[in-house]
């Protein structure tokens, strides 16, 4: 449970004590209520948050006696000691946790029927196991205005909240935006934002989770469903590559909400979760989603049925004279990408299969070099960051990295061409695009200085700097203690490379007319980076089958379009950038007109005649852990609720994925391309974000907009040899001169146009288009 | 009052501080002298000079009772009511001002004409000089009797504006 | 007239000493070059605890005690605070100190800063006291003219400062983890203990908190010597003790007694003037607000810490409220819970919901609306806020309605009858 901190019984320097008559041990340092959990005792706790901070004592719920101590002692600040004699269950003990009980109830409203955190309320249940009955106080209530919209996403009842300054101590040390915080003094004391603005962040969601009362409640959740007819499933987010592990709330075969799991993985995610990952879900069933299949001929355009599409389908890739390509995008799962390479190997054979994504070649070394779970960012005494926006492009990072500096002190740098979200904290060491090997090298002294350095490394920036990637491998590896974490640019990028998957080769294949006709599984190569060259590739006759979920570019123009689950609503396996190999659940029922897309490609190995000899996604996967090395041993049951991590891959693994040699030329602008999750496609969908949408940039310094005479009342041409786009201009402080910042993943992918298919690196020509 | 006004200030003192933090209070009281109480760019100008949230200034503003994040009068006058000077007539001198310039006797408020705001203090360490009226941050006055005490707001209301409010 | 034995020279001199000048004509500044020149600071560490000087603020803590559980290795810079936030009802004998006697505050924090190797020493004065802060400014700033704060102080290797920080209207700022939070420039609301300030108090350094008047106290002690001090008073409430004498007595103002020496009657009616004629006294808050009050009956209890304890209450700040018997308990009780519903920093839920509920109670009572269950209740609350709150200031408001409740059943039964009229207040006694 979240509430209770870890404890490690098995680790050295434990401590003695009796506890309610037994004799048991919890690791010296310890707090009281931790121990107590470890062994089946349950202090009950409010203001106690462990992943939050260090224990504030306000609440006086979790009162135990210790002998010895005068009067009672709050278990949550009290730490073990040897020989202590705690009781829980005494009376005096009892009669605290039960007069707290009846202290916070008294200006409560109890109007638990109508409230939604009704049957799933931790004062509810505190009040019901450890209360007394009734509270005697009982009239004359405080009131506050009720219910606030703290934003457009967050109810406050001030009038349920017990004070607890979870959400507070969230809100300034956590996320550290400074923006939640308790105002007045005494019985007055009520949590709000500086004059009541909204809480507009990225991360204000999890004030939700951790609040123990119905006090703050998620908007587009309210009245939606009660505790009894909802079900709850673990599932993973599939919007990042981080894997954040989240808990599914399903009614009448919908997904409700998503929230971090109760029972939170410490090396992924620690139970938080990003607002695009708690709210995104909203827009998986939207106006885009496709709801039945597709079929494009002669006889123009037909929707159809799925056993109707899938025999198109056959057709379309039957009649190829030529071998067909098999193309996965980044939210394909393992087992979809298995049994496509499964039907490349038989009922298609010769097919020629590949990612959307980044080539593996320039990394392989660096991938080969110690990795670390999230959770290592906090033991480390020096985190460097090198190219990216991590909190931007894998949010989860940015709180484990907010901590590591706040509550253990460890020194953060962020090497690169921009700030990014972690500037308040971070000592930023400017690179400017392309120039990121230098900086290496000035990391690696500073590595060697340092007891346990961590690394996160930006998948994309590297890959376009190849020699900086060789330079930070030997950085890492030079120092034993060095640990790295990949920040990925794809969702299911690892598990796909897992596999051998490369990203190199089928446009090239495309090109050379050496292809008879494309699959596609969750990837729009239209508007992928490269996009203009996959546009052009795809121009001729070659027949596309699409597996999607949502209408895009790709499935606009395929000959078949199947749709195919969601990762709300289909099994399935991603491998997150640190190597964790995860399960999606089955959460929604989704649109009747699509299935799961491991059952598609299964039928479609029917259909061509050679069937595989699994029905289920469970055993695509246990097949596929008997035949890859990069997965091998995997399983469901493996995998179990948290995860497993798979070997690293070696060093000379897809060491012939690379793209062509390219030096990004020295004309114009450096392109720096970030994926945004919050600027994304899928937040975009959602109308729960709406506070996000902002429309697509070109970013500029002021130097630069200077140099350009722009203002950011313009609106700018960019052109590279790969594609144009235009885009409005904004201007921000702290980024390289002689750079423009654009955002991927956005409606419009602007951005990817410019773009060749292995992201970089790029230099861009800038024309004023029109003044506003 | 403007961050830079708020920063001119702070800095001489800056150097006694190992946190920087701790010239929040200073910043917010003296923000506080332009106009008597804090207006919301009033706060965002000390968040500005000191360098944290908003959010964060108005949550200490908002702890202590001589900061004002709403409107007072002219002058504020304190009306101690607590126990000593209760004994020696404190509630009495409290209706009399209340009745006189037409505010909430509960909660006290700021006259119509908007120049006295009339509130009650607890004790203010004048006990010895019960029943005892603080205006702004002036020393405290004492003995009060509710007619000495509506002489007091007649002659404030007479008086010219201070320069600066130090309440 | 000068007082004998006294210890705040503004009183010993019978005027006030707000110039250098006077107060080094009354004898001051003459401890600090002493002690520079020829102690160690563990040595006047070890004068400090001899004298058994006990902490003025309201816990009687041992001063010198408390100087010794700072960390002599830590290497952290340290501090010395001066809690001058007095703001407990009934207690105004710091403010006369730093108004009329600046400068033996300032040798006071000089020499504890000394004596645990501070850097700097911080007043936190409460805002409301602006015109003796102003008067503190002015001190500091001769004091720092005169080389007597600084750097190599008398010519020594000891650096000293001293900085005068104004709270802004919040009683629990005096509770000194607050204070410290405060003086952080946080909101006023305590930290959980331990770390206790002396191992990571401000600033998360090792800092010794001290009263005004038990500050102040130390030149005397210095020049005088402990024994002097000790001599004073009663073995385990040694010296002198400023009372704030306030309420129904005809001569309210401070006076300073020699603990164990004066009886609570001698102080009410000989210092104070006694009470008006033909009224009698009802009860007595000795020690300010939060201390439980005494009847008639213990009017010859010695004024110490042990012979108060004895009675059922505590010598806490030496503000001592006086109550003939014109009114009732009851109403000076909600008066005085209010108080605490108002300054809880409601960081702790059975303070800041238990102090609302007992007001609300008690006003009731007041109002004659109130039926025996809520006596009861009222009870029941006691249990449900005392032992269990983060800090003691709810043990303020509970201590003294509780024992009201015991002392004066007439006034409560009186009041659950007819509820309770406002008094005639006694008038200003013009002197
Ligand atoms: C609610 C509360 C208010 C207090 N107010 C004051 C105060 O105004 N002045 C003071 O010196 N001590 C006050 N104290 C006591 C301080 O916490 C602390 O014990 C004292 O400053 C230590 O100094 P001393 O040892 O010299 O007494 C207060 C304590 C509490 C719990
Ligand atoms: S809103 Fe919830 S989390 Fe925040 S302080 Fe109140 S009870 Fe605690
Ligand atoms: S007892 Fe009262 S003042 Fe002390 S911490 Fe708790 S709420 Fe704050
Ligand atoms: S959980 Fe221990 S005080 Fe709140
Ligand atoms: S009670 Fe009014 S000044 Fe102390």
């Amino acid at each position: 449970m979240a509430d209770y901190a870890r404890v490690d019984l098995d680790a050295e320097n434990q401590v003695t004590f009796e506890l309610n008559g037994r004799q048991v041990s919890a690791p010296a340092g310890t707090m009281l209520v931790d121990a107590c959990y470890a062994h089946g005792v349950e202090v009950p706790i409010f203001c106690y948050e462990p992943r939050i901070g260090p224990p504030v004592g306000a609440c006086r719920m979790c009162l135990v006696e210790v002998e010895g101590m005068r009067g009672l002692q709050t278990a949550c600040s009290t730490p073990v000691r040897p020989d202590m004699v705690v009781r829980t269950d005494s009376p005096a003990a009892k009669d605290g946790q039960e007069g707290v009980l009846e202290i916070l109830l008294m200006n409560h409203p109890l109007d638990c029927p109508v409230c939604d955190k009704g049957g799933e309320c931790p004062l509810q249940d505190r009040s019901f196991k450890f209360g007394g009955g009734k509270s005697r106080f009982f009239e004359g209530k405080r009131h506050f205005p009720k219910p606030l919209e703290l934003s457009s996403r967050i109810a406050l009842d001030q009038e349920r909240c017990i004070s607890c300054f979870r959400c507070v101590r969230f809100s300034q040390e956590v996320a550290q935006d400074g923006q939640l915080t308790m105002q007045e003094r005494g019985v007055q004391s009520q949590i709000t934002t500086f004059s009541g603005d909204a809480y507009e962040d990225r991360f204000t969601g999890n004030i939700i989770d951790v609040c123990p009362v119905g006090a703050l409640t998620s908007i587009p959740y309210r009245f939606v469903a009660r505790p009894w007819d909802i079900t709850n499933t673990p599932s993973v987010c599939g919007l990042c590559p981080v894997g954040c592990n989240t808990e599914l709330t399903l009614r009448d075969g919908d997904v409700k909400r998503v929230t971090g799991r109760p029972d939170p993985n410490y090396e992924v995610e620690e139970g938080w979760l990003c607002d695009v990952g708690r709210w995104g879900f909203d827009g998986d069933g939207g106006i885009t989603r496709l709801t039945r299949a597709i079929v494009r001929d002669a006889n123009g355009e037909r929707h159809t049925d799925l056993t109707d599409a899938v025999a198109a389908a056959t057709v379309a890739l039957r009649g190829a004279s030529k071998p067909v390509g098999v193309l996965l995008g980044a939210t394909a799962t393992v087992e979809e990408a298995a049994i496509a390479l499964e039907l490349a190997g038989g009922a298609l054979a010769g097919a020629r299969v590949a990612r959307l994504g980044i080539p593996a070649a320039p990394l392989a070394a660096l991938r080969a070099t110690p990795r670390a779970q999230l959770d290592e960012i906090e033991r480390a005494d020096l985190v460097a960051v090198v190219g990216g926006d991590p909190g931007l492009a894998q949010p989860i990072t940015e709180l484990r990295m907010r901590k590591a500096v706040l509550r253990n002190g460890a020194r953060l740098v962020t090497i690169g061409s921009r700030p990014g979200t972690l500037a308040d904290v971070a000592t930023h060491v400017h690179a400017a695009p392309g120039a990121l090997t230098a900086a290496v090298a000035e990391l690696a002294a500073q590595i060697g200085a340092t007891g346990r350095p961590v690394v996160l490394w930006d998948e994309a920036e590297l890959a376009a700097e190849p020699a900086a990637a060789e330079a930070l491998a030997e950085a890492v590896s030079a120092n034993g203690a060095t640990r790295q974490i990949e920040l990925g640019a794809d969702v299911n990028g690892a598990g796909l490379r897992a596999l051998g998957i490369p990203a190199t080769g089928l446009l090239e294949a495309l090109e050379a007319g050496e292809l008879g006709a494309l699959l596609t599984v969750r990837a729009d190569p239209r508007s992928a980076p490269g996009r203009v060259a996959w546009e052009a590739a795809l121009e001729g006759d070659v027949p596309v089958v699409a597996l999607a979920t949502h209408a895009d570019r790709t499935t606009d123009a395929a000959t078949v379009v199947i749709p195919v689950q969601s990762l709300l609503e289909q099994e399935g396996t991603l491998v997150s950038m640190t190597g964790r190999a995860q399960r999606v659940r089955r959460g929604a029922e989704g649109p009747a007109g699509a299935a799961p897309g491991w059952e598609v490609l299964i039928a479609l190995g029917h259909h061509l005649g050679a069937p595989p000899a699994y029905r289920t996604a469970s055993a695509a996967l246990a097949a596929a852990g008997g035949r890859y090395a990069g997965i091998e041993g995997l399983t469901y049951d493996a995998m179990g609720v948290g995860g497993v991590e798979l070997p690293r891959p070696a060093a000379d693994h897809l060491a012939a994925d690379a793209g062509p040699a390219r030096a990004a030329g020295s004309d114009g602008l450096a392109l720096v391309a970030t994926r945004d999750v919050y600027g994304g496609r899928e937040a975009s969908r959602a109308p729960a974000l709406a506070a996000f949408h902002a429309p697509a940039a070109a970013t500029v310094s002021p130097a630069t907009a200077a140099a350009l005479d722009v203002t950011d009342a313009d609106t700018v041409t960019l052109t590279s040899p790969y594609g144009a786009a235009s885009l409005p201009v904004r201007i921000v402080d702290g980024l390289s001169d002689d750079a423009v910042f654009v955002t991927l993943g956005t409606a419009d992918a602007a951005a990817e146009a410019l773009m060749p298919p292995d992201r970089g690196p790029v230099r861009v020509g800038v024309s004023v288009e029109a003044r506003r | 009052m403007t961050a830079d006004q708020i920063r001119e200030y702070l800095e001489p003192r800056r150097h006694e501080f190992a946190d920087p933090r701790s010239l929040v209070l200073p910043a917010l009281k003296f923000a506080q002298t332009g106009r008597g109480y804090l207006t919301r760019e009033d706060m965002e100008a000390v968040a500005e000079a000191t360098g944290y949230s908003a959010s964060y200034v108005e949550s200490v503003a908002t702890f202590y009772d001589r900061v004002y994040t709403e409107p007072v009068g002219t002058r504020v006058v304190s009306v101690c009511v607590s126990m000593s000077c209760q004994l020696r007539g404190a509630d009495q001198v409290w209706e009399a001002l209340c009745d006189k310039e037409g505010v909430d006797h509960h909660h006290g408020g700021t006259s119509a004409d908007g120049r006295i705001t009339v509130q009650e203090a607890q004790c203010l360490g004048y006990c010895d000089r019960a029943a005892c009226i603080q205006v702004d941050a002036e020393e405290t006055q004492g003995p009060h009797t509710p007619d000495s005490a509506r002489a007091l707001v007649d002659e404030l209301r007479a008086a010219p504006d201070p320069d600066e409010y130090w309440r | 007239m000068p007082l004998l034995n006294s210890v705040y020279r503004q009183r010993e001199a019978g005027k006030p000493l707000v110039t250098l000048d006077d107060y080094r004509a009354a004898g001051g500044y003459q401890a600090l070059p002493k002690v520079l020149a020829e102690m160690d600071p563990d040595d006047l560490q070890y004068e400090f605890m001899r004298s058994g000087l006990r902490g003025r603020g309201g816990a009687g803590f041992p001063m010198g005690k408390k100087a010794s559980f700072l960390p002599k290795d830590s290497q952290r810079p340290k501090y010395v605070v001066c809690n001058a936030d007095e703001s407990e009802p009934g207690t105004f004998k710091d403010r006369e100190i730093m108004e009329f006697n600046p400068f033996q505050l300032l040798e006071g924090i000089t020499l504890a800063g000394y004596a645990i190797g501070a850097v700097r020493g911080y007043i936190y004065i409460r805002g409301e006291y602006e015109h003796q802060a102003r008067v503190l400014d002015r001190a500091v700033a001769e004091a720092r003219a005169a080389g007597l704060l600084g750097t190599g102080l008398f010519k020594s290797t000891f650096d000293f400062d001293i900085t005068v920080y104004r709270g802004a209207g919040a009683y629990i700022c005096g509770e000194e983890t607050a204070l410290l939070e405060s003086l952080e420039g946080k909101r006023g609301q305590p930290r959980l203990k331990p770390p206790f300030p002396a191992v990571a108090g401000l600033y998360h350094s090792p800092t010794l908190i001290n009263n005004v008047e038990t500050l102040a106290a130390l030149p005397p002690i210095v020049e005088k010597g402990a024994d002097w001090y000790a001599g004073l008073g009663t073995e385990k409430s040694p010296g002198t003790k400023i009372f704030c004498v306030s309420g129904h007595v005809m001569r309210p103002g401070n006076y300073e007694i020699v603990l164990g020496e004066t009886t609570l009657r001698e102080l009410i009616f000989v210092h104070a003037g006694g009470l008006r004629p033909g009224r009698r006294v009802k009860a007595v808050w000795v020690g300010g607000s939060s201390v439980p009050p005494l009847g008639e009956q213990h009017l010859d209890t010695p004024l110490d810490y042990e012979a108060l304890a004895a009675a059922g209450t505590m010598l806490g700040s030496g503000g001592c409220i006086v109550m003939d018997d014109s009114g009732s308990v009851v109403r000076t009780t909600l008066r005085l819970v209010t108080f605490y519903r108002h300054e809880s920093c409601g960081k702790c839920s059975p303070c800041r919901e238990g102090t609302s509920w007992m007001e609300k109670l008690l006003q009731r009572i007041v109002d004659g609306q109130a039926g025996p269950d809520d006596l009861e209740m009222l009870k029941a609350l006691f249990g449900r806020i005392s032992g269990r709150t983060l800090c003691p200031l709810a043990e303020g408001a509970v201590g003294p309605v509780r024992t009201a409740l015991e002392l004066f059943p007439d006034d409560w039964a009186d009041a659950l009858e007819n509820g309770v009229p406002v008094p005639e207040p006694m008038l200003p006694v013009s002197s």
